[in-house]
């Protein structure tokens, strides 16, 4: 990724007022997240981080978003959504069964563990999860509702709710006391994410310093 | 936050004392009222209906106590800048949904705060046509409200008042309403397009009224378009019920307990008249005495909660002798249709909402459909969006991150649709317990034929739209989202048909009152919470009105 | 800040400067007149009232351009000249306000001439950013879209700077007698300026009582000035409303101060509320107006 906003940081604009205290806590808790899972048994958590590096490959040459802890976490916290599809379990249950089906699903496949395949056979199965195309269910659940309503839900969710995801697709990020000024089209605050323009990543990348 | 500051944890409406919303640590004084002593209304949920509610008896001489399951929150200071972290607001108690379409519940429809789903909602504030009361005898579908649409314009007027909707100066549909209390808000990117698509098609469109202040009001400053208003304002700029009837409820002499669960509603074997309601609060079981009991923990927790009552009497649950408690669930319709601009429409600033058009519900011509629906635009912040484009068109993995980057030029309309009532779209108990040991709902909705081709009519009016509106390519539509919920206790002129009267009160026990988006027997193509609100108000003048003539 | 805001910034700083350099020199370069084309005493202090009128005017201009125009991001490379015609304003007026001597400067009167041109052209200007958006001419558009009386202070600052330049010529300000002319001017000038803040005091929802004041104290004071040039009956009216006046436009601009502080965020949020907040240099229009009415009374005491 050449990144369209390069150097932008909402980090940077921690101590700015478009930040408050709450926020600060927030995101720091969430920055400080153990990487180690607390929930997942270990091959399960193995499972789960090959599964995000397909859903949400991530460049490297930065630090990377750690999304499958954030799961477990979620997973650690029961943070359900306040409802789930009947033919669901609740999400832990959800979880499990599903890590379980992919993992058994690359042994049927492939004689091997989900994480021990190459990134096109990774792809494969999952398509093939979301298609439909595994057969039986997954002691009850189905996988391709699993994969549309759980696994990719989750996965995006965890990964766009990251300060290092915003700044990715320039999101202004948090935003109080101050909110913002100029609402028009091609128009930003000098805390916005600045865009580089084809050829204009230097001017880009300078006003993307100053917004802290 | 340390566990005895957490609001979640430890309830802050007690000790006589209630959160002032607008003072960092502020307090003011609450009267507290025993239980073993009858109140006059106990009023189950604080939201757009049983806020208003419990404010508005208040103030008329009532003794009022308010329960809600959720916390009391300090926008100022518990409102942090984060999609996930604000989950909070929403219910996240249990629910099954299923049915052909089982709905996605949360964010769109379901709140947990003192204040209820005013807290999390997007402030848009509408009028129902008129027509829609009478929606049978007048339009041809449905079933008619035994309200007259003259005495809810009235209403509604006092409703806006009350919240300062920032509106147009002259509102391009139905008949002539009072000017806005406050002005409209500039239109944003994402609003501007709409604007453009709708005079390029030759239909009207107007800035959005919204309860989120366009200028200073009292102790709220205007909004600063930090585009966060689903997630709860932390502005304060949001006219939420926390920070309007909640306040003045309190000023008044109710008393609001937070983090109280009713889970039951308790009547006299000999009169069958309500005593009062069974909550849970800090760990333990207790029981307020209550003259009237009123109802309002929106379409999903009232028919649990009266279904939850079930005893020997009732066995059906209470006021439930048409069998109506629970069915009728309408949701709205809330498809959208989206697209990218080459310009930067970056729709997180300002809320979602800015602008729309009521085109289609008021023009009947052209129509293979009962009812109608609004369009209006939209600005999800990025987890929102990254589920609705991976959800709807199925992306992931490079092809996902790759349209995520172009976030920053997504533009869209969604629409607030009306969905006709069913009886077999219900809500029902099922044999799961939540942490109270009460059962949990099971919420059975499909869309009908009629749905069906209101929604396939409104993808292509949202579409030409945006291809009217120059510039927007790559179109695509959101075909999985549903907004709100009403209709599980509707209100009619026939005991029969109907679980509680015009009045809002039950037929079966005549101190039972149903007060929340529950009792619409027709849901509109309008967001719900300013009728709601309109409705509680003119129940509290009838309330006054019946005690007046000893009729209570 | 943004390359534009500096750019923008440096323009306005070299054009005050370059335009009190002119007239200086213009002043030093001539030879001294010959006593009997002197003005008469009392049309030199009008001339200079009304240059410190004109200051005063091309300063808020000047003030509120460069914030406006930064909040536009200078979309527009002309959005840039205001601000320079503005600061070369407010130089020619200070130095006519502090000159000593009586003669008129063609300097200064050329800077006030493009004053006047530029604010007319700014009104065009802003009325086409109004009318090409979805709506056209509607409220919401008024509300939101570039203010339509802003540049008018330009032009008025232009006209009044330009009138001060004829008095001290000596020369008829188009065959009328120079009290009664720019009596009229202030009087359509706080008219105008009063029509400005109903609008945006309509916006406001005229959410603080005080709001009405600058609705209602400038046109009476407008009527009153009008009357005291048909008759002398009305003069001690008129000036006693147009000293009011004086002290409405600064404690307006106290007003608006408080307004940017009770934004959320306060003074703290700066970068938001100075520009989104009440505007800070809106009410000194009417300081400036009043103190234009105030020579345009003395002067037609004098003509009397």
């Amino acid at each position: 990724m050449s990144g369209r906003y390069p150097g932008y940081d909402v980090l940077a604009k921690r101590h700015t007022p478009s930040w408050n205290e709450q926020t600060r806590q927030v995101i720091d808790r969430r920055l400080a997240l153990p990487r180690e899972p607390r929930f997942l048994a270990p091959d399960e958590f193995a499972t789960l981080e090959a599964v995000c590096g397909r859903i949400v490959p991530q460049p490297a040459g930065r630090p990377p978003v750690p999304v499958a802890a954030m799961i477990d976490d979620k997973l650690h916290a029961n943070r359900g959504d306040g409802y789930r599809d009947h033919r669901l379990p609740p999400l832990r249950e959800a979880w499990r069964r599903g890590l379980a089906g992919i993992e058994a699903e690359a042994r049927r496949r492939h004689n091997a563990g989900f994480a021990e395949l190459d990134a096109a056979e990774q792809d494969a199965l999952l398509r093939a999860v979301q298609e439909g195309r595994i057969a039986g269910d997954w002691e009850g659940m189905p996988p391709a509702l699993f994969f549309a309503k759980r696994l990719v839900f989750d996965i995006v969710t965890a990964y766009y709710g990251h300060p290092t995801a915003w700044n990715e697709i320039g999101f202004g990020g948090p935003a109080s006391p101050r909110g913002y000024v100029r609402m028009e089209f091609d128009r930003r605050d000098p805390w916005e994410a600045a865009e580089a323009a084809p050829g204009r990543e230097a001017q880009a990348r300078r006003d993307n310093a100053r917004i802290g | 936050m340390p566990a005895s500051d957490d609001p979640q944890l430890v309830p802050r409406g007690k000790g006589g004392r209630a959160p002032d919303p607008f003072r960092v640590g502020g307090w003011v004084p609450m009267r507290e009222y025993r239980d073993d002593e009858a109140v006059d209304f106990a009023v189950v949920g604080t939201g757009a209906g049983g806020g208003t509610l419990a404010c508005r008896l208040a103030e008329l001489g009532f003794t009022v106590v308010g329960f809600d399951a959720g916390p009391w929150w300090r926008p100022l200071e518990d409102f942090a800048s984060d999609e996930t972290h604000q989950q909070k607001l929403y219910w996240t108690g249990e629910r099954i949904c299923d049915g052909n379409d089982p709905l996605v519940l949360g964010a769109n429809n379901s709140g947990r705060s003192v204040g209820g789903s005013t807290v999390h909602f997007a402030m848009v504030s509408l009028r129902f046509r008129p027509e829609w009361f009478k929606s049978r005898s007048r339009l041809g579908y449905g079933a008619d409200w035994p309200l007259d649409w003259r005495e809810m314009w009235d209403y509604y007027a006092r409703a806006e008042q009350a919240l300062k909707i920032s509106g147009p100066v002259t509102y391009p549909w139905g008949p002539k309403r009072p000017r806005y209390p406050y002005r409209a808000h500039e239109l944003n990117a994402a609003a501007t397009v709409l604007a453009r698509g709708a005079e390029a098609l030759g239909i009207g469109w107007a800035p959005t009224p919204l309860a989120t202040v366009s200028a200073p009001r009292s102790r709220s400053p205007p909004c600063v378009y930090r585009g966060f208003c689903v997630q709860g304002c932390s502005t304060n700029a949001k006219q939420s019920a926390l920070i309007t009837w909640i306040p003045r409820a309190v000023a008044a002499g109710a008393e609001i307990r937070d983090l109280a669960m009713v889970g039951r509603v308790e009547t006299d074997p000999r009169t069958g008249l309500a005593t009062g309601v069974h909550y849970c609060r800090e760990g333990r079981w207790r029981f307020q005495r209550a003259r009237h009991v009123v109802v309002a923990g929106y379409a999903i927790e009232t028919p649990r909660l009266l279904l939850n009552s079930a005893d020997s009497r009732h066995p059906d649950g209470l006021a439930n002798s048409s069998g109506l408690v629970g069915r009728n669930l309408m949701v709205q319709a809330n498809q959208a249709v989206y697209g990218t601009m080459d310009e930067a429409v970056r729709w997180y600033k300002g809320p979602p909402s800015l602008s729309l058009t009521e085109h289609w519900n008021y023009e009947d011509r052209g129509k293979d459909f009962f009812g109608g629906y609004c369009y209006m635009a939209q600005g999800p912040l990025p987890a929102g969006w990254a589920a609705i484009v991976a959800g709807s068109r199925g992306l992931w993995g490079e092809a996902l991150r790759r349209e995520m980057e172009r976030y920053n030029h997504a533009v869209g309309l969604k629409i607030v649709g009306e969905v006709m009532p069913d009886e077999d779209n219900r809500v029902t108990l099922s044999d799961e317990t939540d942490e109270y040991g009460l059962r949990i709902a099971r919420v059975t909705f499909s869309y009908g034929d009629n749905d069906k081709r209101l929604i396939r009519h409104s993808l292509r009016a949202m579409r030409e739209c945006l291809e009217a509106a120059g510039g927007v390519r790559e179109l695509w539509e959101e075909r999985d989202d549903t907004a709100h919920l009403n209709g599980t206790a509707r209100m009619g002129d026939d005991p029969r048909r109907s679980v509680v009267d015009a009045d809002c009160r039950s037929w079966d026990v005549r101190n039972l009152w149903i007060c929340d988006g529950s009792v619409f027997p027709t849901v509109g193509g309008v967001n719900p919470s300013l009728t709601i609100q309109a409705i509680a108000l003119r129940t509290a003048d009838r309330i006054a009105a019946l005690a007046a003539r000893g009729e209570l | 800040m943004p390359e534009q805001a500096k750019s923008a910034a440096g323009l306005a700083l070299t054009s005050f400067a370059v335009a009190a350099a002119a007239a200086a020199l213009e002043n030093a370069w001539r030879p001294p007149p010959s006593a009997d084309a002197a003005p008469a005493p009392e049309r030199r202090a009008a001339a200079k009232r009304l240059n410190g009128a004109a200051a005063l005017l091309a300063g808020a201009a000047l003030a509120d351009s460069a914030t406006e125009h930064y909040r536009g991001a200078f979309h527009n490379k002309i959005m840039v000249l205001p601000l320079g015609v503005a600061a070369q304003a407010l130089g020619a007026s200070l130095h006519g306000a502090a000159a000593r001597g009586h003669r008129a400067s063609s300097a200064r009167g050329l800077g006030h001439a493009l004053a006047l041109v530029t604010g007319i052209a700014g009104t065009g200007f802003h009325l086409y950013n109004l009318l090409k958006r979805p709506g056209g001419w509607s409220w919401l558009n008024l509300f939101y879209a570039a203010p339509l009386g802003a540049p008018v202070a330009l032009s008025l600052s232009g006209m009044l700077g330009g009138l001060a330049e004829r008095l001290r010529a000596g020369r008829s300000l188009f065959g009328r007698l120079p009290g009664r002319l720019v009596a009229r001017l202030a009087a359509l000038g706080l008219v105008g300026a009063s029509g400005e803040a109903a609008l945006f005091h309509f916006r406001g929802a005229y959410h603080n009582p005080a709001m009405v004041i600058p609705v209602t104290v400038p046109p009476v004071a407008a009527a009153l000035l009008l009357a005291a040039t048909l008759s002398p009956r009305w003069t001690g009216a008129a000036r006693g409303a147009l000293r009011l006046l004086t002290g409405i436009g600064v404690a307006g601009a106290a007003f608006h101060a408080y307004g940017i502080s009770r934004n959320m965020g306060g003074w703290r949020n700066w970068s938001q509320n100075l520009l989104n907040g009440p505007p800070l240099p809106a009410p000194p229009a009417f300081t400036a107006l009043a103190l234009a009415g105030l020579a345009a009374l003395k002067l037609i005491e004098r003509e009397r």
